[in-house]
């Protein structure tokens, strides 16, 4: 049983791309194993089968216009990433200092005015955690729970009635 | 194929947007329109009382749902407007009071008064369709609600 090694090189002597000593030894092989021997026909079939019947694709335009339509498109490829490149660049050093320093006093300006206190004003944002309870008197006491289910807030107290 | 905006660019608008929006994205000031019930809650039948009244059953069921109590009767209803900014007083009855405060934002303040002192004071942000509920209990192992509610416009 021929090996895969000895099956590239059938393949290479039936394409002529052995050297002369070693076409002669895969010559002689090819004589004396039935298997080499075999093979050698299957590729031959092969190849007379691909040459004779591969379809042949004319291109619609000439060699020279198709292959320039390939080149132009390369050009203009290689025309766009150059832009690409360059409107990339790094931005001016005042553009480079102005967006992170817009953000800054951005959010500055967001939590200052959404926490400022509803004194003398309503709030812009009140906060959602801005649940607050206070009981003044002594004798009475009291304790807030929440409800999902109820969608109910309640806000229970407790007179420590007898 | 598009030029691609620079991602500084990319950044340098989304602080203007962010800024717009902080500034701009307000919680709408709006009057508060609301609605104050003084419940009774009790294990008993329904007293003979003329002026106790069925509580609706929708939040009769709500109440039940958390609270040990069967049966539940209105005493008081006041429908009211809390203007932006503004606070209004409304009496529940003799011995009980509660003062709304529209801190904006859908935020209200409510103050609870009995014999005219203050009770207890709630910070607490108000929806439609969500009960606030102020309560305690009373004599005989009932107890007093003040459901505030606020309604769809």
């Amino acid at each position: 049983m021929i090996n895969h090694e000895t099956e590239l090189k059938v393949q290479a002597f039936l394409d002529g791309e052995l050297s002369a000593a070693e076409a002669a030894q895969i010559g002689e092989l090819i004589t004396r194993d039935p298997e080499a021997g075999s093979l050698i026909a299957d590729l031959k079939a092969t190849s007379a089968l691909l040459n004779g019947n591969e379809p042949e694709l004319p291109v619609p335009e000439s060699r020279e216009f198709y292959w320039s339509r390939i080149h132009r498109q390369i050009e203009l490829h290689e025309q766009r990433a150059a832009a690409v490149d360059s409107g990339e660049a790094i931005p001016p050093g005042w553009v480079r200092f102005l967006a992170p320093a817009g953000a800054l006093i951005a959010l500055a300006v967001f939590v200052a005015v959404s926490l400022r206190s509803p004194e003398g004003g309503s709030p812009i944002l009140a906060r959602d955690d801005g649940h607050e309870i206070e009981t003044p008197l002594e004798e009475t006491s009291s304790f807030s729970f929440r409800s999902e289910a109820a969608a109910m807030t309640v806000v229970w107290v407790d007179s420590h009635r007898e | 194929m598009k030029r691609p905006v620079p991602f500084w660019r990319l950044k340098l608008a989304a602080a203007v947007a962010f800024l717009f929006c902080s500034l701009t994205l307000r919680s709408t000031p709006a009057d508060l329109n609301l609605r104050a019930q003084l419940v009774w809650g009790t294990n008993n039948e329904k007293p003979d009382d003329p002026k106790l009244q069925d509580v609706d059953p929708q939040v009769k069921e709500k109440l039940r749902g958390v609270f040990k109590w069967k049966n539940y009767f209105e005493v008081n209803r006041q429908n009211f407007t809390v203007t932006t900014s503004g606070s209004k007083k409304v009496k529940m009855s003799d011995l009980c009071q509660i003062e709304i405060q529209n801190l904006g934002g859908s935020s209200i303040e409510v103050k609870l008064y009995g014999n005219g002192k203050m009770v207890v004071r709630k910070t607490q942000k108000i929806k439609p369709n969500e009960l606030l509920v102020l309560a305690g209990d009373d004599k005989n192992d009932t107890a007093w609600f003040v459901v505030l509610t606020q309604m769809e416009k």
